[in-house]
């Protein structure tokens, strides 16, 4: 059977993905829609076979609940247009709850359906394990369930659609197929980026023609993906799973430089894998959301996630935290505490709450184990802390005359981040939290430089040279990345070059792959580390 | 740029890239069959430094391949000239490369294949990467980026090792199971995969162009194999007109004594199972295939040097 395990895999680079770009190039506009929809769906077959019932009935009910909801709302407008103006307030409000019981539904209904198949084990572990601790002798069978690809992405795409819908941001969709092409479209639908219905549907329903230019930058743009995966992320694997598989064994310089070594292999994969989905969607034309924005340019935790995994963040933002904060015992709160405690602290009294929640979710999104909570509580802890400490800090810097948008200073508080990342993805990557907790306490009373001076930290899955390709790469993106947010674009730029720069720029970047890419023999590519969240 | 320019630029850019990796591959190309110089899997390679045409018999498979066929037991006995392009896990994809390139200097007169490997599920991946890494050996030996010299930039390629074990790899190891009958009657046959069928049958194509008889055989193992995957290769064997050997079902033939004959539990023989496959397999050879007795002929002064070597490291093992 055709299968498709990633897709920096064969099947999705020289299979699937030419095979359905040269038919949309072929075909008139009606027919590439279906080319779209069809490749979408025959690349869920291929990674999850007859889990596709999970994403079909997704689809419809999702369909449904949004029609649902503009027949609500319609007769909301009837009613109201008919009604006496005193009534409306109540009309309103009554139509409102419907609504309301509606959205509802359909959000118990999805999310229901994710933390069943993702979390249902690990709330029946730690049932059993609290029955254990209270001597009792109940059991409950933990159930074993197959997840289909993506279900934490085309949920949230999913419940975002219906909660806009809700709000009158957009209009139900009348139109099944172009919902089930924006839930399913293939390049976006293993890892994100997570799609809003307004952004996206239409362009991909429209379906352009392809465009030359929309090819070159989205071949490069795949190249470049490639390139941070394949030559980084997968060399970068040998050295993080010897460390974190054998961390007792090791002092704490070794897991310091494995928690740096992970937290960089989790951007290049999943960054590079965003470049290749979002390189693969400007093939047809469409531009996807962008995920990563140079996120170890960040100064806080905070902006850090402004600039990491960009559309959960947004999504957590415009479904929890905004609802949360906006919601009315929350504005009570925010009320009393303006007045009790001023006007930046008291805010940030239902701002936190709602953080939490956030961070709560985002922690669970990412796996169902105390140490993904352990991981969501961290962030909070250090954007709380950010925001409670924030007016302290700014008159300590006027008080000693601190430029804080001097480059020094700037790059202390982009390092002072990175640290802060790292030390939260070693407990990400750790398994479990007690694993975490140990090597995090290693890398404080065990520090030793021993491993680099007697050379056995090049016996650890990497030698020099890896070392030395790793070094490079990363170099090649800090330059580019720099360039980046002084506004370059790199591949505009390109493009106005001369036809020999941009096939040495075009062969560059593929030897690059070919002779430094981690496969074949003695090594083993890094699973798309995102598509298990 | 016109449609035409575009179309042109898109021809020459990969026309150039198409000239760079056959550069690059004539680069990355071991100059040596030898794991110095980059060479993968040596021993199956070693055939590469045979001298032409002096290989009658090649055997091709996975470890149950290199751990029961011992070439050098044919050639004491019966003069017979026999290499095992035997690999770890080897996938049907592989055999084919070795095969090709085992048949660019040897005319083997019979060519057998283990079975264990055409059950092995070959990954779509390996089907366009083989090939492809070929013709474009940078595809195979990338990795040697880190040891490349001036040798590898003016040197000749030049094949001048050869294995004195012919292929295979000897176990003295005992670690016995007690397996019972494992190949008790049953009608069910296991399905051979679409794409290693098609794959046994291009091996068997180019066996046949080469002038080779090509024929199957399962190595005892009770782990590996079983009725219903004998049932399948049966089936297919017959279907194709190819002879096909199991000696899973002749235990009078192939007395293997699964408390001594193994290394690991019934997974692989160890030598003396091997030594007992090998008697079969030339009794077999001497009945089916007119194999030359090559003993004396002074061309192949270095097999018996070989065997000393053999003979010097199981006597004493």
């Amino acid at each position: 059977m055709f299968s498709i395990a990633t897709y920096f895999s064969v099947q999705y680079l020289v299979v699937l993905l030419p095979a359905a770009f040269g038919l949309y190039a072929v075909l008139p506009q009606k027919g590439r829609r279906w080319v779209l929809l069809g490749a979408s769906y025959a690349f869920f077959w291929a990674v999850s076979g007859k889990l596709l019932v999970y994403l079909l009935f997704s689809t419809l009910s999702i369909h449904h609940l949004g029609l649902w909801m503009g027949r609500l709302q319609a007769g909301r407008d009837q009613a109201l247009a008919a009604a006496p103006k005193e009534e409306r307030k109540a009309l309103r409000a009554r139509w409102q709850r419907r609504l309301t019981g509606v959205v509802a539904f359909g959000v118990v209904l999805h999310l229901g359906i994710l933390l069943t198949v993702k979390y249902t084990p690990f709330f029946a572990t730690n049932l059993n394990h609290l029955f254990q601790a209270l001597g009792l002798g109940w059991q409950v069978r933990i159930p074993a369930f197959l997840l289909p690809i993506g279900i934490s992405f085309y949920t949230l795409q999913g419940v975002a659609y219906c909660f806009d819908v809700y709000r009158g941001k957009i209009p139900a969709d009348g139109n099944l197929l172009r919902l089930a092409l924006f839930m399913s479209f293939f390049p976006q639908i293993m890892e994100g980026p997570i799609c809003r219905y307004g952004d996206t549907a239409q362009r991909l329903w429209e379906a352009p023609p392809v465009a030359w230019e929309n090819f070159l930058f989205g071949a490069q743009r795949i190249l470049w993906g490639m390139m941070k995966k394949m030559v980084v992320a997968d060399r970068l694997n040998l050295f993080i799973r010897q460390v974190f598989w054998n961390y007792a064994e090791y002092d704490g310089l070794v897991i310091a430089l494995a928690a740096v070594a992970y937290t960089l292999q989790l951007y290049m994969d999943f960054s590079g894998t965003m470049d290749l989905a979002l390189g693969s969607g400007q093939l047809f034309g469409v531009t996807l959301p962008e995920n990563f924005r140079r996120p170890f340019f960040s100064r806080t935790i905070g902006e850090f996630w402004r600039r990491w995994h960009i559309t959960l963040g947004t999504w957590f933002k415009d479904y929890v935290f905004y609802p949360v904060s906006l919601a009315r015992p929350m504005k009570r709160l925010t009320t009393w505490g303006r007045k009790h405690l001023g006007p930046h602290y008291g805010p940030l009294l239902a701002g936190s709450v709602a953080l939490f929640c956030v961070w709560l979710g985002n922690g669970l999104w990412h796996g169902a184990g105390w140490h993904y909570i352990f991981f969501g509580m961290y962030h909070f802890f250090w954007i709380l802390l950010e925001n409670l400490t924030e007016p302290v800090t700014l008159r300590w810097a006027r008080r000693f005359h601190v430029n804080r948008e001097a480059l020094p200073y700037r790059i202390f508080q982009m390092v002072r981040t990175g640290i802060l990342v790292c030390v939260g993805e070693l407990f990400f990557r750790a398994d479990g939290l007690r694993a975490g907790l140990a090597m995090f306490s290693k890398m404080l009373t065990q520090f030793s430089l021993a491993t680099v001076k007697d050379g056995t930290i090049f016996t650890l899955g990497m030698d020099k040279r890896d070392c030395l390709v790793v070094a490079l790469v990363v170099l090649v993106m800090l330059v580019v990345g720099v360039l980046q947010e002084r506004g370059h674009g790199i591949r505009q730029n390109l493009a106005r070059r001369s036809l020999a720069a941009q096939f040495a720029a075009g062969y560059a970047l593929i030897l690059s792959i070919v002779i430094l890419g981690a496969y074949g023999v003695g090594y083993a590519p890094v699973d798309p580390i995102y598509a298990q969240f | 740029m016109t449609k035409g320019k575009r179309a042109l630029a898109l021809l020459a850019f990969f026309g150039g890239l198409l000239g760079i990796l056959l550069g690059l591959s004539a680069l990355f190309q071991p100059k040596n069959n030898m794991s110095e110089f980059g060479m993968e899997e040596v021993s199956a390679n070693g055939i590469l430094g045979e001298r032409r045409d002096s290989v009658d018999l090649l055997v091709l498979g996975d470890s149950e391949a290199y751990s029961s066929v011992s070439p050098m037991e044919l050639w004491r006995d019966r003069g017979y000239t026999g290499y095992v392009c035997g690999t770890s896990s080897q996938t049907l994809d592989y055999t084919l490369e070795l095969l090709t390139r085992a048949l660019e200097d040897q005319r083997p007169r019979v060519v057998l294949l283990e079975t264990n490997a055409i059950y092995r599920l070959v990954p779509a991946q390996k089907l366009v990467f083989t090939p492809l890494a070929s013709r474009l050996s940078v595809f195979r030996y990338h990795d040697r980026w880190k040891s490349l010299g001036w040798n590898d930039l003016l040197g000749e390629t030049r094949f001048t090792w050869t294995d004195d074990w012919k292929g295979y790899r000897y176990y003295a190891t005992v670690s016995g199971t007690a397996p019972g009958d494992y190949m008790l009657p049953t009608d069910a046959q296991e399905e051979i995969p679409l794409r290693n069928r098609h794959l046994v049958e291009e091996i068997a194509r180019r066996c046949q162009e080469a002038g080779a008889a090509f024929a199957l055989f399962s190595a005892p193992s009770p782990v590996n194999w079983s009725t219903p995957r004998h049932n399948g290769i049966q089936a297919l064997a017959q279907e194709m007109g190819w002879d096909y050997l199991d000696l899973n079902l002749l235990p009078d033939q192939v007395p293997i004594d699964w408390s001594r004959d193994t290394r690991d539990k019934g997974d692989h023989l160890n030598h003396a199972g091997a030594v007992k496959v090998t008697a079969y397999l030339g009794d077999w050879l001497a009945d089916n295939a007119s194999l030359p007795d090559h003993r004396g002929d002074i061309n192949y002064a270095r097999w018996d040097d070989a065997l000393k070597k053999y003979e010097g490291v199981v006597q004493s093992g």
